[in-house]
């Protein structure tokens, strides 16, 4: 029986010109998102390699220098992109992959794609991630706002019903004709994304990715399971297909134009950020009012002294065996270090708490579910972009402390005295990996329950309203 | 004063939906149109108020043609469908105003728009109350208040008392009389052949787009009528084509 | 006749149940967006009041400083700067370039959020004090805001789409369109004294809350350059609001039913807010690809190890020339340190000049196309402009680029002949400094790129109503 209505919705849907333009249009805007997102994560890949090889032979082929010059021309870290950012490339634009790593400071990413690109650029991406999010529910909606309000608009609903069929049978049979429907869509554009990542697998260091991506896809299948769901309960309680089709159009801007956007601000309002100039000022006070490795005025210096001429035994920097700038640098470094993670623990964790305001405004719109689900296992989200920041941090900080060992060798107060053009190799390569996937999936908790409820709860309201269907 | 001639109407199909009607309705005559369901009836009346054009001849009201004058021709005539539609969250009074503020006559002050509703015999209290609330009857007579609001000259009725109870359809067509008696020409399809005999002055029958026969009310009995109507329906099928049921 | 309709529409539509609570949430979201701007507003000028407080503050203790050097003779260790050098001063002394938020700037956040709006202006390059990024969650960056701009490009439409998509269909389904069109009214007036009854609506809220936007953003009011830029993102409005009204009247034109009208302009409303801007962004970035950002992390590290060299050979032919300069021993000299910084700087710039020269190449291309392709999509049009109109847009801000550029130069020009001559500065020649002044962007240009635009959004609307008027002659007036 469930087949048999299902199977005639699907003929019915088939036929529908409606559908056809529909669905042409959405399955060739996924298969350009995908391969526009795959373009772009090869060549960024390849760019990033090759900028990481050469700028390690710079590195390396410095010559003969002093350590701490060179700890100021520092290296750069590069956040290898996961193959599953060519789906869901996430807040990638607005932060950008490159980050300096230099003597003293903790540097914000440099060269955000957005700041390079137009206008235009903002209102709206072609990824995949978008023709899912967005442009899929409302072919849903398309497929199923007329599920039972089209039959009653025509009057075959009461024929339908005076033959006996069971109202779950209905139900079930409709939602399988519209996913059935979906699958036409869905199944090529997926087997094209899957062997396109199979490609890639391995190369990348995303070794969970087969894993993230099928957790993706089933966060995704939830995100359509609710809407089909939702669709088909609104289209038996409406009173006519118009109106059927107006609410679910209606949830449907709310779900992926109003929502997000309005989520943003209550977010930023909720837990307010730190001006870029509020945020500089506030280390530099705080760095100030400790040592720094150029400023031998400072008291922490002199205590520094102190110590260290006690700890020797003897009377003048000059006399100490090891170069005392190098310790007070490594000093300043230490204590910089603390400031650090101070400003950047309370400002990312606001930045947490503002993404967490996006996670629970789920409640509302699904889409901020998905989305945030569809970044992390992407990894193209905030947290896994803290996680890199944080390890390319602490390369810094190891890149500082070994070029601070090696300016103990140097002579005190020649900041010319430089080190032998061996001595770069000692540096290691910055080598970051990514978290597990259970490590992304705890920091979404709250979207994965919002998703699951929104499922269950469009499920049962389908069952409800078709329990309670109106014949006319 | 209503005359068509020569009008013809096809839709593309193979009998055209109305063939070549010759029509003339005077000041104070009520004719009524007979005939099944796709006789014609509507697009007689369609044609008449430049819903859609005519394939050739010309419908005319006053000694307008309805083609080149679809305005002009509009304030002459009022209409009143099977079912007067009217907007159901404003007031009886207020869809009256409105529909006579468009038909040109915008100086009615309360108590005459009132006036009008004494006259077809609806309550004051009623015009008060939005037409949601409305029976058919009702609705059908705000359409007679309407029609006598602009002044009309013609009146067009397109089954306008089927479905009503026979008091109403009685009170209906009192009203009508009154209509006619003060020189309005009405044009009425219907398939009441009761109603015919008992409002209209002559009837008309039709059958396939063509007028069979016509027929003063004054010279036939109730059985005359239903016999010349079978007789019509069985006989004298101009191209052969299927009937359909006929309703009465 | 046609005021009849219109007043009659009024009372039908604040009867229905559609009509308020439609305008009772566009008002809403039209608040909720005029706040956010408004607070952005605030944000930027907060930001930039501490930053002119910060700068007031720290050319006093500068300049205090160079008092005190002169009064208290020379430094003698030259591992110490002197306080009053130019290398000192033409860095650690430098001015901000501001730039403040427009008079409009409450009603559309734009680019705002994404380029910086000051830059502390020394004399060394300019890519050593650009990076200057303002702080944001790049989560909320993603998401965009929701201002009063969101909502006029985006949901506007939809509104004027919710009141109109039915506009006569609606009334054939009554049956009431057949009562209507036995009156001696014609088609075509009745359609259009729908649309002004909705019309009214929602440009009068629509607009309404962009004044009250700007008289809450306390923008100067006196200005008149203030009430062009308001009149023209009025008109705007009303341009744009009147192609989604005449999209609404040729589909309903076609006479499909209720639902057909709805699902084809929701459609439409899709392909041409969301579809083509990102299709055209596609086709951009495809023509003109922007070069690679880590290619030219690479050359400029390539560049800062090679300018390093060169400038150790420069100092030293300048050593050569001025020998009662070379530092005694061994030491560190900051007076030199400073010349190399900037020296070093220079030649990487320099170096650099070429690839940095194509991303703007690049970029100017790009944009270049996006103002040719915005017109296949109103709502790409109408956002630009919108942007534009509020200072937030990408022209301002290369208003803004021009004005740090000359500032700059400037700065340069005073300081770095000085840095050259390791010559230090009196009180009041570090006052004589140049300063930095914004200068608005002439109104006068800004109407002129509004009215292309005007016409883009004009144009499709005369054609579109002008196809619904005459669909409308063979409009079936009964279902």
């Amino acid at each position: 029986m469930i087949t048999r209505i299902a199977r005639k919705e699907f003929t019915e849907m088939v036929r529908d010109g409606r559908f056809r333009v529909a669905a042409a249009l959405v399955m060739a805007l996924l298969v350009a998102a995908l391969a526009a997102g795959w373009k772009h994560h090869v060549d960024s890949t390849a760019q990033r390699l090759t900028a990481e090889r050469i700028t390690r032979a710079q590195w390396l082929n410095q010559g003969a220098r002093n350590p701490h010059s060179a700890a100021h021309y520092g290296v750069w870290a590069f956040r290898p992109q996961s193959p599953l950012a060519s789906i869901d490339p996430g807040i990638e634009k607005y932060v950008g992959t490159a980050v300096w790593l230099e003597a003293h400071r903790q540097n914000e990413f440099r060269y955000k794609p957005a700041s390079d690109a137009t206008a235009a650029a903002r209102f709206g991406e072609l990824t995949a991630a978008v023709v899912l999010q967005l442009l899929l529910p409302l072919v849903i909606v398309l497929l199923s706002f007329g599920a039972f309000a089209a039959e009653r608009d025509n009057g075959t609903l009461r024929q339908l019903l005076s033959l006996g069929v069971s109202r779950s049978d209905l139900a079930l049979g409709k939602a399988l004709g519209v996913a059935s429907a979906l699958a036409v869509l869905l199944v090529p554009a997926t087997a094209l994304g899957i062997a396109a990542l199979a490609l890639s697998a391995g190369t990348s260091g995303w070794g969970d990715g087969p894993l993230r991506l099928w957790l993706m896809g089933l966060g995704y299948l939830l995100y359509f399971g609710a809407f089909v769901g939702l669709s088909i309960a609104v289209s038996a309680r409406a009173r006519s297909a118009q109106l059927a089709l107006v609410v679910l159009v209606g949830f449907w801007i709310v779900n992926g134009l109003v929502a997000p956007r309005a989520v943003a601000d209550l977010a930023r309002g909720a837990f307010p950020g730190p001006s870029s100039f509020a945020f500089t000022q506030a280390v530099r006070e705080d760095i100030t009012r400790g040592a720094d490795g150029h400023n031998s005025s400072d008291k922490r210096l002199d205590d520094l002294k102190a110590a260290v001429l006690k700890k020797y035994g003897v009377k003048r920097v000059e006399d100490l065996p090891v170069n005392f700038d190098a310790l007070s640098l490594q000093a300043g470094e230490d204590y910089g270090n603390t400031v650090y993670d101070k400003h950047y623990t309370r400002l990312w964790d606001t930045y947490r708490n503002q993404n967490a305001v996006h996670q629970w405004g789920a409640a509302v719109a699904p889409l901020l579910a998905v989305r945030s689900l569809s970044m992390g296992l992407a990894g193209s989200d905030f947290e896994q972009h803290r996680h890199f920041a944080t390890a390319a941090e602490n390369h810094r900080r190891l890149i500082n402390r070994i070029a601070n060992e090696e300016m103990l060798k140097t002579e005190y107060n020649n900041w010319n005295d430089e080190v032998p053009a061996e001595t770069w190799a000692k540096f290691p390569e910055f080598r970051y990996g990514p978290p597990g996937v259970d490590w992304v999936l705890g920091q979404y908790l709250p979207s994965i329950g919002l998703m699951l409820a929104w499922c269950v709860l469009a499920t049962a309201a389908a069952y409800w309203a078709t329990g309670r269907l109106r014949p006319s | 004063m209503l005359e068509a001639i020569d009008l013809t109407k096809n839709y593309g199909t193979p009998v055209p939906s109305l063939d070549q009607l010759n029509l003339r309705i005077e000041p104070g005559e009520v004719f009524c149109l007979l005939g099944p369901n796709g006789a014609g009836k509507t697009t007689t009346i369609s044609l008449f108020l430049g819903f859609s054009a005519p394939t050739a001849g010309i419908a005319r009201i006053g000694s307008l043609d309805v083609q080149t004058h679809p305005l002009e021709t509009k304030r002459l005539v009022a209409y009143i469908p099977e079912q007067v539609m009217l907007y159901r969250n404003l007031t009886g009074l207020e869809n009256l105003e409105y529909f006579s503020a468009l038909a040109g006559q915008d100086r009615y002050g309360k108590e005459e728009l009132l006036g009008f509703f004494d006259g077809v015999g609806l309550s004051r209290e009623a015009a008060l109350r939005r037409v949601g609330t409305y029976s058919k009857g009702m609705r059908q007579k705000v359409g007679i208040a309407m029609a006598v609001a602009k002044r009309a000259t013609a009146l067009l009725l397109d089954e306008p008392t089927s479905g009503l109870d026979p008091k109403a359809s009685n009170e209906f067509s009192q009203l009508l009389l009154r209509l006619s008696g003060a020189g309005v020409a009405v044009l009425m399809a219907t398939h009441d052949l009761f109603r015919a005999k008992e409002a209209g002055t002559r009837v008309g029958i039709m059958k396939a787009g063509r007028l069979l026969t016509t027929a003063r009310t004054a010279d036939l009995t109730h059985a005359d009528l239903e016999r010349l109507y079978l007789e019509s329906m069985a006989a004298g099928i101009p191209d052969g084509s299927p009937l359909e049921e006929v309703a009465l | 006749m046609f005021l009849t309709v219109v007043r009659h529409e009024w009372r039908q539509m604040s009867a229905g149940k559609i009509l308020w609570p439609v305008a009772v949430l566009f008002a809403l979201l039209v608040g909720y967006g005029v706040w956010n701007g408004l607070h952005w507003v605030h944000f930027q000028q907060q930001t930039l009041e501490a930053v002119a407080q910060e700068e007031t503050g720290r050319i006093a203790k500068m300049r205090a400083g160079v008092v005190e050097a002169w009064a208290t003779g020379a430094i003698t260790d030259p591992s110490e700067p002197d306080p009053r050098s130019a290398g000192f001063l033409g860095t650690r002394a430098a001015r901000n370039a501001t730039l403040p938020p427009g008079s409009l700037a409450a009603l559309a956040i734009g680019q705002s959020d994404l380029y910086p709006y000051y830059f502390r202006v020394t004399m060394a390059n300019k890519v050593s004090f650009t990076n200057n990024d303002e702080l944001e969650n790049p989560t909320n960056q993603m998401a965009g805001h929701f201002d009063l701009a969101f909502v006029v490009v985006y949901l506007y439409p939809l509104f004027i789409l919710a009141l109109s998509y039915n506009l006569l269909s609606a009334e054939r389904d009554e049956g009431t369109l057949a009562m209507l069109m036995s009156q001696p009214l014609a088609l075509g007036t009745l359609v259009l004294a729908k649309i002004a009854a909705r019309g009214a609506v929602v440009v009068a809220l629509a607009a309404g809350f962009s004044l009250l936007a700007v008289l809450l953003s306390d923008a100067g009011l006196s200005e008149a350059q203030v009430w062009l830029r308001l009149a023209l993102w009025i008109t705007l409005l009303v341009a744009y609001g009147g192609f989604w009204f005449a999209l609404a009247i040729a589909v309903g034109a076609l006479g499909k039913s209720s639902a057909t009208n709805a699902l084809a302009l929701v459609g439409l409303w899709l392909v041409m807010a969301l579809v083509i801007p990102a299709l055209v962004n596609v086709a951009v970035t495809a023509a003109d690809p922007m070069p690679s950002r880590l290619e030219l992390i690479a050359a400029a590290r390539q560049a800062t190890l090679e300018a390093d060299k060169e400038s150790k050979a420069r100092l030293g032919q300048y050593h050569k020339d001025h020998p009662e300069l070379v530092p005694k021993g061994s030491g560190y000299n900051v007076a030199d340190s400073y010349v190399k910084y900037v020296l070093s700087l220079d030649t990487e710039e320099k170096r650099l000049a070429p690839i940095l020269d194509r991303f703007d190449e690049q970029l100017a291309r790009q944009q270049a196309s996006v103002a040719q392709l915005r017109f296949l999509s109103p709502a790409l049009l109408a956002a630009e402009a919108l942007n534009d109109l509020a200072g937030t847009g990408v022209e301002r801000f290369r208003h803004f680029g021009r004005q740090v550029d000359g500032h700059h130069r400037a700065w340069r020009g005073y300081f770095l002949p000085r840095l050259f001559a390791k010559a230090n500065l009196s009180a009041a020649e570090l006052d004589r400094a140049p300063r930095y002044t914004f200068f608005e962007e002439d109104t006068a240009a800004v109407a002129a790129r509004t009215f292309p635009v005007l016409a883009g959004l004009v144009l499709p609307t005369l054609l579109l109503g002008a196809f619904g008027l005459v669909g409308l002659r063979r409009f079936p007036l009964i279902a």
